[in-house]
């Protein structure tokens, strides 16, 4: 049994090895960084520059996914691990973006017609 | 403490059997967790149906003073919510789910057997919060339901509504934790050869439940942050003489109560899918569609919570949207119940008390889906509404769906968990009687309810025709009283003196079957390979059904199975014992109990003891953080089932900050006497927004150096996050001071309060990262991390980036769009 342990955590090193292999060295977390700090920093941008007002609420929310979607593939590594791991997070995400729709839809209609 | 592999004796020791009291206090097997649960909800059941009782015996006639008004508003209310939560749900999950899930899927444990007892002690503590008005401040009053804005401090300034809230709150953690243990035991701990599509449907059941649970409870929670806040903060979310709507309260309560009328139905579901074919001797009948249409309730489960609300004028559109999907999900359903007939067609039907159930399941649970459909339909539903014609309808589907299956459960796997044997005469006595009570009980409510009797009335009027039909009612419901009596009667009567189990009493279909009655506290000896569905069938019959079904026929007795031939010899990983699981409930406990008395430093002694036992669990392993894997159930892929926990988490987050970002998109402009959304200020945010971005940057590094055992970088990174999240949360700190003195407090208006609940949850999950991550730094510099203990690094980070990609989300909806607004 002991020699049964041993090989599937053997095994399991091993596996454990080849998914750390697949994940990106410090050069490319800090070429991620960089590319976060520069998406904030046309957020700001946006932000700030008045002629710009008309398109706020779309280029805000490209950059947001974009920053959110940096972070999730590089540092939380979904683009390198499991598909499983990516179907747990984006099935929840999906609910969370329409329970958000949904509700903003609904105070919407009840703001401009109850009051 | 530590769990060493140890060889398993020569004998099948019971589950049930050593450890005394404490072995009980500190156990982590998933088959006595059930039992606890079991227990629990047992006792709960007679209170639950006492309250019925009351209310029956007031309803008996017209203007009857047997309770008060004000007592009938605890009783209607505590029987809801101990049924629902206390009954139904900690029965089908806490312990058949725990019972069973392992045991079903081929595996030693759940994936979390720590989390799984603090599941079940935090349950108990919730309850426990619920049920404390009897002793001091009366019982919650507001319908388990608890609109607001009646639940206000205004209106109900006892304490009576302080329980139920931090009652709830516990017993939603509770429930979070246990399917995020389901789900990531289904997902990760099946048993070579058990592919999905090879899993007893009762494993689909909860893994669907599971998944919903992990979805639908944060709105709830997120509700209940707000209303505890309300009562105990001053700030006003649902009150609206400040500008706040009630609806809210409505959306959030049930986004999760119709996913939440699934979680009990499709574990009841699961149960009859089990039932049925094993006394019919016929394979589930359309075995895939079973499946897919559990999922697909699922689904649209969480797009019909309006249909509660259509009395609320959410306008045209919204009211046809969830018309439709209500109307929808009746197609699933409806595949449900031919497939149940289907399988019982034609079959060699053994007819059993469990059977009985199962069959009475299907029909009284038809009725209550027919009726359901009625309420897809706005304009009927208009007529219906808060009368008792839908007391009948949730009665159908709750007693007559889950709890019938339960009933049925109870009977058929009984010797499985006691290995003793019930009475069947017994229990076809308690079927007829349960069938006469409740259909007398809840069908004439039906008429009450189309002839204009409201719900939650404690009295009416004598001449409005009324009184013969709740007479009837009242009798019935004591006819149900006496079916339950001879249940727990046949319990107690088994557990003294029955008839002892064989492994294999009804010649079953599943793997628990396959072991001893009880189990062994390993539940399997050796781990075979599944080779089909209906696992144990075809161990014992090969893959051809009718093999099974002519041996039966012919009188003769299936072939001894085979993992009670099995020599169990080898030595096997069991987890060891913890009290700490209890010991964070009990912290819980002095926490809800401090926040009800108003005294803060019973809170604070609380929290810290729960987060001292929480880290203490982390130390409780034999590696520290790195749980020894059983090889018999190693995670497939080299996925470690941690990681896949701390996803489910993270995903059953998003859902929570979800919520509260609605909230907050919905009250942003509500800024009656206060600064508003312009006080925001984007300097000072973007800077604590660069830090908390560079943070992940250092915790990939810290993750790096550890993964190349680099311990000088790798405290070095590690350090850095810390103090960037403590750099962020001092910012955080400085912002919300500078709003309080330029006139923003909680308290302000609905602006300053979203905001700051919001925010500051988000803060306190930074907080929380800190303190994880404070622990790691000590254990790096201690030599306790390092190379091979990578993956605790990982998790951490897992969730620091989260809070980092919350606040990404955050930052631009709040800060960069503070001039937007929707509602």
């Amino acid at each position: 049994m002991s020699e049964a342990i041993g090989t599937v955590a053997a095994s399991t090193e091993q596996a454990g090895r080849e998914a750390h292999r697949a994940h990106p060295g410090a050069a490319v977390y800090v070429i991620v960084a960089v590319f976060l700090a520069a998406l904030t920093a046309m957020e700001l941008t946006v932000f700030y520059v008045s002629a710009l007002k008309a398109v706020l609420v779309p280029v805000l929310l490209i950059l947001a996914a974009a920053k959110f979607a940096m972070v999730a593939m590089f540092y939380m590594h979904l683009r390198y691990d499991s598909w499983l791991l990516s179907g747990v997070l984006i099935f929840p995400l999906i609910i969370a973006a329409l329970l958000l729709i949904s509700l903003l839809l609904l105070f919407a209609y009840l703001a401009h017609h109850i009051g | 403490m530590a769990a060493q592999p140890k060889p398993l004796p020569t004998e099948s020791a019971s589950y049930l059997r050593g450890g005394g009291l404490l072995g009980w206090l500190e156990t982590v097997d998933h088959k006595r967790i059930a039992v606890l649960y079991g227990a629990s909800a047992l006792v709960f059941m007679v209170i639950g149906g006492i309250e019925a009782m009351l209310i029956r015996v007031q309803l008996w006639s017209p203007g009857n003073g047997f309770l008060s008004a004000a007592v009938y508003n605890q009783i209607f209310t505590m029987h809801g919510t101990t049924m629902i939560f206390l009954v139904v749900m900690p029965l089908e999950l806490g312990a058949f789910g725990n019972f069973l899930i392992p045991l079903h899927i081929g595996a030693r444990d759940v994936a979390f057997p720590r989390i799984n007892a603090l599941s079940y002690w935090l349950f108990l503590t919730g309850a426990i919060f619920l049920h404390l008005g009897w002793l001091w401040g009366g019982l919650p009053n507001a319908g388990w339901f608890g609109y607001a804005n009646l639940t206000e401090r205004y209106f109900s300034p006892g304490l009576n509504l302080d329980y139920w809230v931090v009652g709830l709150l516990i017993l939603g953690v509770s429930t979070v934790l246990g399917g995020l243990n389901f789900f990531v035991t289904i997902v990760m701990m099946r048993a070579r050869g058990m592919t999905y599509m090879r899993m007893p449907m009762f494993a689909w059941a909860i893994l669907v439940s599971s998944v919903l649970i992990l979805i639908a409870f944060p709105p709830l929670t997120v509700g209940l942050i707000f209303l505890l806040m309300d009562r105990f903060f001053g700030t006003h979310f649902y009150v609206v003489a400040y500008g706040a709507t009630p609806i809210l309260w409505q959306h959030l309560f049930w986004l999760f109560g119709h996913p939440e009328v699934y979680v009990m139905a499709l574990p009841a579901f699961g149960m009859i899918s089990e039932i049925v074919p094993v006394f019919a001797r016929k394979p589930l009948f359309g075995y895939p569609m079973m499946a897919y249409s559990l999922s697909l309730i699922a689904f649209l489960s969480y797009g019909v919570w309006g249909h509660h609300m259509f009395a609320t004028g959410m306008g045209p559109v919204a009211d046809s949207a969830f018309a439709i999907t209500s109307m929808l999900i009746a197609i699933p359903t409806g595949i449900k119940i031919f497939s149940w007939i289907a399988t019982v067609w034609g079959g060699s039907l053994r007819m059993t008390a469990a059977f009985y159930f199962a069959l009475g399941m299907i029909l009284e649970f038809t009725i209550g889906g027919l009726s359901g459909v009625m309420h897809a339909s706005a304009p009927v539903d208009l007529q219906q509404t808060d009368s008792y014609f839908v007391v009948a309808h949730f009665h159908y589907v709750l007693f007559g769906g889950a709890m019938f299956a339960i009933i049925g459960a109870v009977y058929y796997w009984w010797p499985k968990i006691t290995g003793r044997m019930l009475d069947e005469r017994l229990g076809k006595l308690q079927f007829w009687l349960t069938v006469i009570g409740f259909n007398g009980t809840f069908f004439p409510m039906h008429f009450l309810g189309l002839w204009g009797m409201p719900r939650r009335i404690y009295t009416y009027g004598a001449g409005l025709g009324w009184t013969d039909l709740n007479r009837l009612e009242t009798v019935a419901a004591f006819i149900l009283g006496l079916a339950f009596l001879v249940m727990y009667v046949n319990l107690v009567r088994s557990a003294a003196a029955g008839a002892e189990a064989p492994a294999d009493p009804w010649d079953g279909r599943t793997l628990e079957w396959s072991i001893a009655s009880p189990p062994p506290s390993y539940n399997f000896a050796r781990m075979s390979e599944v080779r089909g569905r209906d696992a144990f069938w075809v161990q014992k019959y090969g893959r051809a059904g009718s093999r099974g079904v002519a041996m039966f026929m012919a009188g003769q007795a299936p072939p001894a199975p085979e993992s009670e031939r099995a020599a169990p010899a080898q030595p096997v990983h069991m987890p060891a014992p913890s009290i700490f699981p209890l010991m964070i409930a009990l912290g819980a406990g002095v926490m809800g109990a401090g926040l009800i008395i108003g005294w803060w430093r019973l809170i604070m002694i609380g929290a810290g003891a729960a987060i001292l036992a929480a880290i203490g669990i982390g130390f409780e392993y034999p590696a520290w953080g790195e749980e020894p894997r059983d090889p018999e159930s190693a995670a497939p892929g080299g996925v470690d089932v941690r990681k896949v926990g701390v996803w489910a988490f993270l995903g059953s987050e998003c859902v929570f900050f979800a919520s509260l970002i609605s909230t907050y998109i919905v009250y942003k402009s509500r800024n009656a006497g206060g600064p508003g959304a312009s006080i925001l200020e984007i300097p000072l945010t973007s800077f604590s927004t660069f830090v908390l971005l560079m943070s992940s940057l250092l915790m990939v590094l810290a993750l790096a150096a550890t993964q190349r055992g680099d311990r000088v970088w790798e405290r070095i990174w590690l350090v850095g996050v810390a103090v960037f999240g403590l750099v962020f949360l001092g910012g955080q700190a400085y912002e919300f001071t500078r709003f309080y003195r330029e006139g923003l407090a909680l308290q302000t208006d609905l602006f300053g309060q979203s905001f700051y609940t919001l925010v500051g949850f988000h803060g306190a999950h930074v907080a929380i990262g800190v303190l994880w991550l404070s622990v790691l730094a000590v254990a790096a510099f201690t030599g306790k991390l390092g190379k091979s203990r990578a993956l605790s690094v990982e998790l951490a980070g897992l969730y620091w980036h989260f809070v980092d990609v919350v606040w990404i989300v955050i930052f631009t909806l709040v800060y960069l769009m503070q001039q937007v607004t929707v509602a």
